[in-house]
């Protein structure tokens, strides 16, 4: 699950000592003498017709892409994908979409666990800490907004 | 655009109290302390989707409600800056989202400030069936069914209490449905006015249906058991792209390098197609 994907991300300018993914966390963590760095989620697929809701680009330009996407992008269905905090926001653009589609649009959802990657960096380069990574869970949504096939 | 920011001020103090939130359905009044502030404006859209304020007609606030000055809570609202402050809210009663649903299944209806290991507590002894729990149970097994319901900002925790008993108890067959939720709120002046305002707004709110019998698989939003990695399995052929949908830090941790983070990221040579 782990796979050294990412080596490079987790070296800070600070700290001269490279983080491999052997590093065993046997040591007692004094969570105050370490950054928390989150990695970004892993594995994401991409195809045209999948959309990834974040909180920090404005909600009405991601809805406005949706809409472009469904109508004038000339797809049948979108994936609108919303992890954590998002899925509300997701779940706002998938609504959005059904309600301004006087219902021709249906939604068919989907949820999953994402693992999630922390990197745990030493504060200090002095002191003998080991970087770290720590694993943790987060909810995602993932969204079907699709034209019904007329039968 | 802001994301239900303010909400904390004005929360705090009666965060305390909070801990048995007002159930939702009743249609008394309730006293204002338990929810004022804690739960405007979770999200931008229905403000925009639907704000409809219709000058009320009720007027029957208890007296001892204005005795109490309560800071206006900083929300989105805006009415909350005109000298406003939330008097009750009552979510309408919305149809099952699930048709042709036994009356008997257990409803978890998650709330912003429930806890998930009361939650899951409860809800797990029940699907478990231990020691003989089967209060409108079927069988010997426990429930068969379990319906996760929660709207607004409860609608994340919600998909977590799914997803944590979809691990615990496996081959559980799912049903997700999201709506449009009215919730319909009473606000009422703070500056000694008799005005009040009746305000429907709109909340997201998903209904998750777990169940260890087979549902219909043609039903949108059924997700069949064990496929906690498959919906990322089966895209694996799309185009690859770093395209994310990161989360933003949140609290006191030190996240100043995040955008290292993601430039090195992005350096890894995968190809990064910026979306059209």
């Amino acid at each position: 699950m782990m796979e050294p994907r990412n080596p490079g991300m987790s070296t800070v300018p600070q700290t001269a000592a490279a983080h491999t993914d052997s590093s065993t966390p046997a040591v007692e963590m004094d969570p105050v003498e370490y950054t928390l760095r989150k990695r970004l989620p892993r594995k994401l697929p991409k195809r045209r017709n999948d959309v990834y809701v974040n909180m920090k680009t404005d909600f009405r330009a991601q809805l406005a892409r949706c809409q472009k996407l469904l109508e004038g992008g000339g797809h049948r269905e979108i994936c609108v994908h919303g992890l954590g905090l998002a899925i509300n926001r997701a779940i706002n653009i998938a609504l959005q979409l059904q309600a301004s589609s006087q219902g021709a649009l249906q939604l068919a959802a989907n949820t999953s666990t994402v693992e999630l990657v922390d990197d745990l960096e030493p504060e200090d380069p002095d002191e003998a800490g080991e970087p770290m990574t720590r694993t943790r869970n987060n909810s995602a949504i993932h969204i079907k907004v699709f034209y019904p096939d007329p039968q | 655009m802001f994301t239900g920011c303010g909400v904390v001020s004005g929360q705090n103090q009666y965060l305390t109290r909070d801990a048995v939130r007002p159930h939702p359905g009743l249609e008394a009044s309730r006293p204002i302390q338990m929810e004022n502030g804690v739960t405007p404006g979770m999200c931008p859209v229905y403000q925009t989707y639907s704000n409809a304020g219709q000058p009320a007609v009720v007027n029957n606030v208890s007296a001892a409600l204005k005795t109490a000055p309560l800071p206006v809570p900083l929300s989105a609202l805006k009415l909350g800056q005109e000298g406003f402050k939330k008097v009750c809210r009552t979510e309408e009663d919305s149809p099952c989202p699930f048709p042709g649903l036994a009356s008997g299944v257990l409803e978890m209806r998650v709330k912003e400030g429930s806890k998930i290991r009361n939650l899951m507590g409860f809800a797990m002894a029940r699907m478990q069936g231990e020691k003989g729990v089967s209060g409108g149970g079927l069988s010997d097994g426990g429930l068969r069914q379990v319906v996760f319901t929660g709207s607004g900002r409860a609608v994340t925790k919600t998909i977590t209490c799914a997803e944590i008993m979809k691990r615990k108890v496996g081959c559980l067959h799912q049903l997700t449905k999201l709506r449009y939720k009215v919730v319909k709120e009473v606000w009422e002046s703070t500056e000694g006015g008799n005005s009040e305002m009746t305000v429907h707004r709109t909340v997201p709110s998903i209904s998750i249906l777990l169940s260890k019998d087979p549902l219909d698989p043609q039903e949108p939003g059924y997700q069949p058991p064990e496929t906690l990695s498959a919906l990322w399995e089966e895209r694996e052929g799309a185009e690859p792209a770093s395209q994310t949908a990161c989360k933003r830090p949140f609290g006191p941790l030190p996240h100043g390098s995040f955008p290292n983070c993601k430039r090195v990221c992005l350096g890894e040579g995968v190809s990064v197609l910026p979306p059209h």
